[in-house]
């Protein structure tokens, strides 16, 4: 019989190619369940191993592309949100030092306060004119006085709807009646040109010579005029020029105008609170704290 | 084709099967891409050498499985013996008559394969058989026509012929 089936199978190759093939599957199927886990591991680590490995990688890759460019999207997102997120923290600052500056003051000793945000500032080196975006809507009407927690910016000049010009003291007409926060000498804070416009600085005049003022004494309004409270913050005294008749003094002023986003526009004094007189309390630290008008003209 | 570019053509098939078939299934149903290369290499290589890359192919299929080892095999042996058989009494270059030898080898592999792997559940063979082992022999099929419609603009003629559609 065997030798039969030895002659079928040489006349067939095929044949015993494929019944070879199935003795070896059959052998296979059955072998215990232990060899059979130690054949297929052997065998796909050694064989498919490395092209398994090879697709996972490109896969890998495929997923990692993918998400490297949603992760380029978040992050272009995020920056343009961190950048908004960084311009509010700045306002937010702002805002609360003017708060703090404003509310931790007795309710009788404050002034209504409009904040107002600062949307232009044309001008070349001088500021001549800032532009604010409230306006007669809002309650705004020309001469009310412009403030930011360093001192005094300037009054309103213009009036419109929805938007109003300030004139700061760093405009050619600008004038101020101001005191020496130390002695209470009096004089007229303007701006001072060379020739050909050119904006020096700032001076106090009409002062009487020998008056009693140094380099360093804080120059603040003295609420005479009737459009400025006493006691806001004009500059510090950096140089006295002693004359015949009157000193010329010389000051720098405490607001950077170049640097001034937010104000705020001093409506008038808060419902059932002080007048002018008391605006000096609601100021910051850095904003002297006036006498009176009634104690100064004493 | 000769025998070494048949060995790679079992081999990229092997690779294919594990690592594409699952992402291109349809409805549950995946093309058995080893029945494809085992049927082709029939009709390219004979059948000795059909026989030994459908056990091969059949191989590595069956160590995603090890409780089954050899099952594969087995019936990936008997797809590339049966097939090249048919190929000798059929007109080989026909895209219908591949389409159907493919159909009816997918099923055979399926029929062999999950007869053992239902053997205690032979109601779920039957149901599995007419739901996936028929979808799946068309979707083969379907491919076979693809490697026809290939054949055609690369001029292989043992596949495609030398006539039209």
């Amino acid at each position: 019989m065997f030798a039969t089936l030895a002659r079928l199978l040489r006349g067939n190759r095929d044949l015993a190619v494929f019944l070879g093939c199935t003795a070896l599957s059959f052998s296979l199927i059955s072998l215990p369940i232990g060899a059979k886990e130690t054949l297929s591991r052997f065998f796909a680590g050694a064989v498919l191993g490395p092209f398994k490995r090879a697709a996972t990688a490109v896969s890998e890759l495929v997923r990692v592309r993918e998400e490297n460019v949603a992760l380029r999207k978040l992050a272009t997102e995020l920056a343009a949100e961190r950048a908004a997120l960084v311009e509010y923290k700045h306002e937010n600052e702002r805002l609360r030092d003017l708060l703090r500056t404003f509310v931790t003051f007795p309710e009788e000793q404050r002034f209504e306060m409009l904040p107002a945000r600062v949307v232009g500032m044309p001008g070349g080196r001088v500021t001549e004119r800032i532009e604010i975006d409230r306006g007669s809507e809002h309650g705004i009407r020309v001469g009310m006085p412009v403030v930011v927690p360093e001192g005094l910016v300037g009054k309103v000049a213009r009036v419109s709807y929805g938007r109003s010009t300030v004139e700061p003291l760093t405009s050619a007409t600008a004038a101020v009646s101001a005191v020496v926060e130390r002695t209470r000498v009096r004089g007229v804070v303007h701006p001072r040109f060379r020739s050909g416009s050119e904006l020096v600085d700032w001076e106090i005049s009409y002062v009487p010579a020998r008056s009693d003022v140094i380099v360093g004494d804080r120059v603040v309004t003295s609420g005479l005029g009737g459009i400025y409270p006493p006691g806001l913050a004009i500059g510090t005294v950096t140089r006295v020029d002693e004359g015949p008749l009157t000193m010329t003094i010389r000051v720098r002023l405490a607001v950077d105008f170049a640097t001034v986003e937010q104000v705020f526009v001093l409506t008038g004094p808060a419902s059932g609170g002080g007048g002018a007189s008391d605006v000096g309390a609601m100021l910051p630290e850095n904003v002297a704290a006036p006498r009176t008008c009634e104690s100064e003209a004493a | 084709m000769t025998v070494r570019t048949f060995s790679l053509l079992v081999f990229a098939a092997a690779v294919l099967d594990a690592a594409v078939a699952p992402e291109i299934e349809i409805l549950g149903a995946r093309p058995d891409l080893l029945v494809l290369a085992a049927v082709y290499g029939g009709l390219l290589v004979g059948s000795r050498a059909a026989t030994i890359g459908g056990f091969l192919m059949g191989l590595v299929a069956d160590t995603e499985l090890p409780e089954y080892l050899g099952l594969n095999a087995l019936a990936m042996a008997a797809i590339g013996y049966v097939s090249a058989g048919i190929w000798d009494h059929l007109v080989r270059t026909n895209v219908f008559v591949q389409c159907v030898v493919l159909f009816a080898c997918s099923m055979l592999h399926d029929a062999v394969y999950y007869v053992v792997y239902y053997r205690n559940h032979l109601e779920m063979y039957g149901r599995f058989m007419l739901r996936y082992g028929a979808l799946g022999g068309l979707y083969t099929a379907l491919l076979g026509a693809a490697v026809f419609g290939l054949a055609k603009v690369k001029r292989w003629r043992t596949i495609a012929g030398d006539s039209g559609w």
